[in-house]
Parts: C-alpha cells; structure tokens; sequence
C-alpha cells in the first residue's frame, strides 16, 4: 500500500461541497450554488482520473506488490478491541467504481442545474446531491468493512433526503420512509456479518481480511455471505427486497437516474464483489447471490412489461439489470458482473435522463399510455432512448452487448445452465420492454399529453437557452458513453478493463480469466442466443404496439389476471402490507392503549391519585375543633413525658 | 402537717392538673375551659411551692410567681378573645368554632 491524498480528495470535496452549501447556501445565488456543487463532484472526478492514472503506473512499476493507495483515517475499538480501522483505498476496484459515481455523478450534476432551476429547492438539493457523492464515494473507496458501512448509512440517509425531497407530497414522504426501512433492514446483516468477520479473523479491512480467511471455519463464512447478501439485496433491490425502489421514483427525475440507477442500487454489487474471496470459500453463499440476482433479473423484466409509468419501467429495469451483475459475480465472474454495472451506469442513467426531458417537457406527465409522437418533437431524447434501450438489450456494437454477454457466457461455461437461460429469458423480456417504451412514447401519433403541452400546457414558457443546453449536453456525452462504452474490453481486441480490474480480481485468485472472460471456447450457439432473444423479444413488442393507437396502447399480452398481477408488481408490496406492516401496526396500536396510556399513564395517574389520597387523609388532621387539639397536646406530651422518665 | 411528704404535695398537685386537664378536654364552654386552665397553672404553682419549701430553694417561690403573673395575663387576653369570637354567635360553644378546618 502506497500512502496517498487522492482517495482522500475523492470522498472529502463534495463532502466539503455539502458542507458549505448546506450551511450558507441559503444566501447564495443559485448560480453560486450550481458552481460550488459542479466544481465540487468536478474535483472529485478530476481526482479519482488522477488516482487511477497513478495506480496503473504504480502497478505498471511495481507489479504485484503494489495493492492500492491508500489513506489511514482513524482507529476505532481499543486494547480490547484492536483491528477496527477506517481507511481509504483506491485500488482497482474502488476507483473503477468511484470513476462512475463521480463521472455520471458530475454529468448528473450538470443536468439538475437544468432540470431544477425552477425549482425552490434549489439550493438544498445541491447540498445533498453532494452529500450523495461523499457518501458513495466513502462506500466504495474505504479501505474496509467499517467504511464501508459508514458509507452505506450515510448513502441511506441521503437516499431517504432526496426521495423525499418533495416532502410536501404524501407520497414522496412514504416511499422516503419505505426505502430507509427496507435498506436498514439490510444494514442489520451487513453489520453482523462484518462483527462475525472480526470476531474471527480480528480485522475488518479488506486485504488483510482475505488473508485470514483460511482460518474461518466454512459454516461462518457461509452464515456472513449470506449476511452480507442480505444487505446487499436490501441496498440494490433485488427479490425479495426490491419494494423501495418503484416507489422511490417519487423524486426528482436527476436524482432517480443518479442514486437509483447508476450508483447507490450498486452497492450491493460492490460488496459482493470485493469479498468475492469469501464468496469463493463459502459456495453456498456465492449460489444464493446468483440465483437472487437471476431471479430478480427475471422479475424485474417481467413486472417491467405490465407497468404504465415510464419511471417504474426503468425502476424495475434496474432491478433486474442489476440482477445481471449479481449473477455475474454469483457465478465467480465477478469482472463480468462489475463491467456490467461501468455499462449500465452510462445507457441506465442516459435512460432517466432522456425520460427527465420528456417529464420535464410534458409538464410532469409520467404515464406512457398519454404520450406518444415525441419522434420528431424531441429528437434529441428520442435519439438517446435510442442509444439506451440498444445498449440495454445488448445489441453490439453499443455498450451493453459486451458486458451482458460476458455474463452469461461465464454462467453457460461455469455449468450454470439453469440461470444462463433465465438470463436469456430476462433478455428477451429486456427487449420486449424496451421497445414497449419507444413505442409509447414516441411512435404513433401524439397521445393526450403530448396535445395538451403543445397546446401551452406542459412547461409553460420556452426553456432559457443555458438550461436547454445544461439538460442537452450530458444526454449527448452519456450517448456516446452507452455506445462506446463497452469497448473498454472486447476481448481478443481491447484490456483497458481487465488492466483496473485485475489488479483486484486477480491477486486472491489465478488471474483474470478465471473470472469469467474466457469466449473461445464455446459454441456457436451459446454466443447468438442473448442477440437472438433479444431480436424476438423486441419483435413481440413491436408486433403488439407499433402504431397502437388508444386504448390499443395500454394492451398487455397476458391475460387479465396475469396483467394486473404485473402491473401490481406480482403482489410482494400486498404481501409486506398484509405480513408484515399491518401487525405492526396492530402491535403499535395494542402498545399506544395499554402500555401507553394504560400502563405509563395510569402509573402517572396512579402517583397524582397517591398524592391526593395522602393529602385527603392528613387533612383529617386538621378538623379545627379546639377540644380535639387539645387533646392531640396533651397525648403527645404525655407520651413525651413518659418516654423521657422511662427512658433516660 | 410535719409529717407530709412531698409525695403528698405532688400528687395533690398532680390530681389538680389531672381535673384541670380532664376539665379542658370535656367542657364545651370556654370560660369553663379557660377556669379548668386556671386550675392547671395552680396545680403547677403548688408543686413548684411545695418542692421550694421542702429543698429549702427560693427558685421555685420565684417561679411561682412567673407562673402566676403569665396566668394571669392569659386570662385577660384569653377572655377577651372569647368576648371578640363569641359576641357575633347563637351559643357559646366552642365547638362551633372550626372554621380552620383543612
């Protein structure tokens, strides 16, 4: 480990930025406060560049003895409890992880100038945008389990800020609350798992960590890879946990593509991938992280098919790409699956966005059965979701193609036939929908919204030049990144991918390849397939809605009930209401009665009624009538008078 | 009596006090309360007289006649609060009077 500042200059600006604006923005002009904010996460960008550069030079001289750069923060524990460190750690994982949250993070930045300059909040949603990338970065950069789940609360907290920044719409404030819950309930498991890694091997940082290893019975690390897979499920969506997510498109559409699409539902993939050491010693676990990422791939696409609200598609899209990444890094091709979340940052955020600007320019409308016709309208939209739905189903030479196919090569190799052809299945789902929604939104004829806000609904007035172009020009760059992004690593041509990855992956195991890029090898067949599936699904989509028109336009392809199964996300939120929040609700009902104002509040009444009952009594003793106090008088001295002939 | 002892005096003393004493608790008038009080102060100037004469010590003619002088200013301001409370009732009952009640 090199000592170095870079990691430090990663998490520490925006959290600096936050700081600032959150303490004297509300003074500042807004252009004051979208310039601390961009410069912020721009350094922060700048840096992670910087950090990454050295890192491939220090490793390009040093070979495998240099693991990372890394900066010491503080030691908590004690004596008695040694080996709880908080660090920072670029190494290859780290900063191809911080390269997106602070490169899309930026992008994104850049856009939400545009899309909430009318927007009152203005100045408080930079702060905790900002915040947003401290904590993300935190998460992704700290040299250990400790940071780690550092970073990961303070992820939830500003998940739970920012899906609820339009605090003043109930349903904003509910799904904020939901998505903390449920993400929380994560945390439990992350958490436990990392005290079981301590109490065992007596540290929680990382490389070190996987040292010790060896020594940790098999049933322990199963027990804290399932924990850590609870966790992760809970932070990026993934079955059975998945419920947060379609809700929490109640905020800002930015923020949906930012923390909700490219960076914070990531974590989970994170996690599973930097301990894949532990995962590859515990077998059990490693499956379950494969099969909850098939399933909830598979899920995910499916719920995708029956819902009208174009950002509850890309929700339960993102469930189930990152399914995709789960199942790569289930079945040890963790590069794979981490590639795939460097390809879907680009073409998934570039998806919210171009939908932000459709949102933005119909005035807030979200139902894709009122759109339609925007093709000529909004070319630059209509060109982007373009660009992102081909990236999405994984048509070369766009980005996607490369990293989806690179997982499911590794399952059908690694022998997992059975979840190679749910992801298949997943992919002609993934097409189906896709093109459901550029059929929806812009073919056929203009649909009622679309009417209303060229008939000055919508928007109100014309768009400023600046945010046109502030909106405009990170579609464009996150276009060419969806397309181009995935020729980081076309095998047999390019390696910049597996160079940073490497570097990771391949110190606890033999090499890079091993994890899961090996293409030479199969059949012919096996490499069509996800094209094929996708070529089929997206025929069906357009078989049923190409020139839909009406009511034609919100058919489903399913029978009734299968369709509103769908379109209620096959009942798991009925599920959790009827499990597990209504008899929380009834419990916290019996409590409010009986211990509440039964117990606590009788026990209150029951001192005051004391207090009266004394005083009634003692007030017997004062009856006024002269003869009986007489009478007191002359008993006490009596009695004194005995006491003291007796006595002394 | 040369053959009186001062157990004699003090237990006629005593039994002055015990009439004085029994005389307040039972009398519903308080001019007869304020004679059994008389009572007690003479049953303690008695035996403050009678031990002065038997140990030969004057303190106890002096206190005797502290005694009787507070007596008798308690009287005088003893009857005319029983003037000032009474004159405005029906009876003169001293059971009348608890309007100090708690």
């Amino acid at each position: 480990m090199v000592a170095s500042l870079w990691p430090a200059a990663v998490v520490g600006v925006p959290l600096a930025g936050a700081l600032v604006l959150a303490a004297a923005g509300r003074r500042m002009h807004p252009r004051t406060v979208a310039w601390i904010a961009i410069s912020a996460v721009g350094v922060a960008f700048a840096s992670t560049v910087a950090a990454l550069l050295d890192y491939l030079a220090r490793r390009e001289a040093m070979g495998e003895a240099f693991v990372g750069l890394s900066t010491r923060l503080w030691s908590f524990g004690g004596p008695q409890a040694p080996g709880i460190e908080l660090g920072l750690l670029g190494d290859g994982l780290s900063l191809w992880f911080a390269l997106i949250v602070t490169g899309v993070g930026l992008l994104i930045h850049v856009y939400s100038v545009g899309y909430m300059a009318d927007d009152p909040g203005f100045r408080r949603y930079f702060a905790q945008l900002n915040y947003f990338i401290f904590a993300m970065s935190l998460l992704v950069m700290s040299d250990g389990l400790v940071g780690t789940i550092a970073g990961w609360a303070n992820v939830g907290l500003a998940s739970y800020l920012l899906i609820g920044f339009w605090y003043q719409r109930e349903d904003a404030r509910a799904a904020a609350i939901k998505a903390f819950l449920v993400t929380f309930s994560g945390e439990v498991g992350l958490v436990l798992a990392t005290a079981l890694l301590w109490n065992q091997t007596g540290t929680v940082q990382y490389y070190v960590l996987f040292e010790r290893l060896e020594h940790v019975p098999a049933g322990v690390l199963t027990a804290a890879g399932l924990l850590l897979l609870w966790g992760a499920a809970a932070k990026s969506a993934q079955l059975p946990l998945h419920v947060w997510l379609p809700d929490a498109m109640a905020g800002p559409t930015p923020v949906s593509a930012l923390i909700h699409a490219a960076t914070m539902v990531t974590a989970g993939v994170y996690l599973t991938a930097r301990m894949y050491p532990l995962y590859a010693a515990a077998p059990v676990a490693q499956a379950a992280v494969a099969w909850v990422g098939g399933l909830s791939a598979l899920m995910g696409a499916l719920v995708a098919c029956g819902q009208t609200d174009i950002k509850r598609v890309l929700a339960y899209s993102t469930m189930s790409q990152i399914g995709y990444m789960l199942l790569g890094v289930g079945v040890a091709a963790e590069a794979a699956g981490v590639f795939h979340f460097f390809t879907q940052a680009f073409f998934k955020a570039l998806l919210f966005l171009a939908a932000g600007l459709v949102i933005h320019r119909l005035g807030g409308e979200q139902d894709m059965t009122r759109m339609g016709g925007l093709a000529r309208t909004m070319r630059l939209a209509f060109g982007a979701y373009l660009v992102g739905a081909a990236a999405m189903m994984g048509i070369p030479p766009f980005s996607g193609f490369y990293s989806k196919d690179a997982i499911l090569e590794a399952a059908w190799s690694h022998g997992h036939v059975a979840l190679w052809a749910i992801g298949i299945l997943a992919a002609t789902l993934t097409a189906f929908y896709s093109v459901r929604m550029l059929a929806l939104i812009f073919g056929g004829s203009p649909g009622p919204a679309v009417v209303a806000a060229s008939h000055g609904g919508g928007h109100g007035h014309p768009e400023p030049a600046w945010v046109v172009r502030s909106m405009g020009v990170p579609v464009a760059v996150l276009a060419v990144l969806a397309t181009a992004g995935g020729w980081v690593w076309i095998p047999g041509r390019t390696a910049w991918a597996a160079t940073v990855l490497d570097g990771f992956f391949g110190r606890f195991r033999d090499g890079l390849e091993a994890a899961g890029h090996a293409a030479g090898s199969l059949p012919a067949w096996v490499l069509w397939a996800p094209l094929a599936a996708a070529a089929v699904g997206a025929a069906a989509a357009l078989a049923v809605y190409a020139g839909a028109a009406g009511p034609s336009r919100t058919r489903i392809p399913a029978p009734a009930g299968v369709a509103a199964a769908w379109a209620a996300g096959l009942y798991v939120d009925h599920a959790y209401r009827r499990v597990l929040v209504e008899p929380a609700l009834r419990f916290a009902g019996w409590v409010s009665r009986h211990v509440e104002a039964g117990g606590i509040d009788e026990s209150v009444h029951g001192v005051a009624l004391l207090a009266a009952q004394a005083s009634e009594w003692l007030k017997g003793l004062q009856s006024g009538f002269v003869r009986r106090y007489t009478l007191v008088v002359l008993a006490t001295a009596a009695v004194l008078l005995i006491w003291v002939v007796a006595g002394v | 009596m040369p053959g009186a002892t001062l157990e004699a005096y003090l237990a006629v003393a005593a039994l002055l006090f015990g009439i004085g004493a029994m005389g307040v608790l039972l009398r519903r008038s308080p001019l007869a309360m304020l004679m059994s009080v008389e009572i007690m102060w003479s049953a303690a100037g008695l035996a403050f007289v009678a031990a002065a004469r038997w140990w030969l010590d004057m303190s106890g003619h002096i206190l005797t006649f502290l005694a009787m002088t507070v007596a008798a200013a308690e009287v005088a301001i003893g009857l005319a609060l029983v003037v000032i409370i009474f004159r405005p009732r029906e009876r003169v009952d001293v059971d009348d009077v608890h309007d100090l009640a708690g």
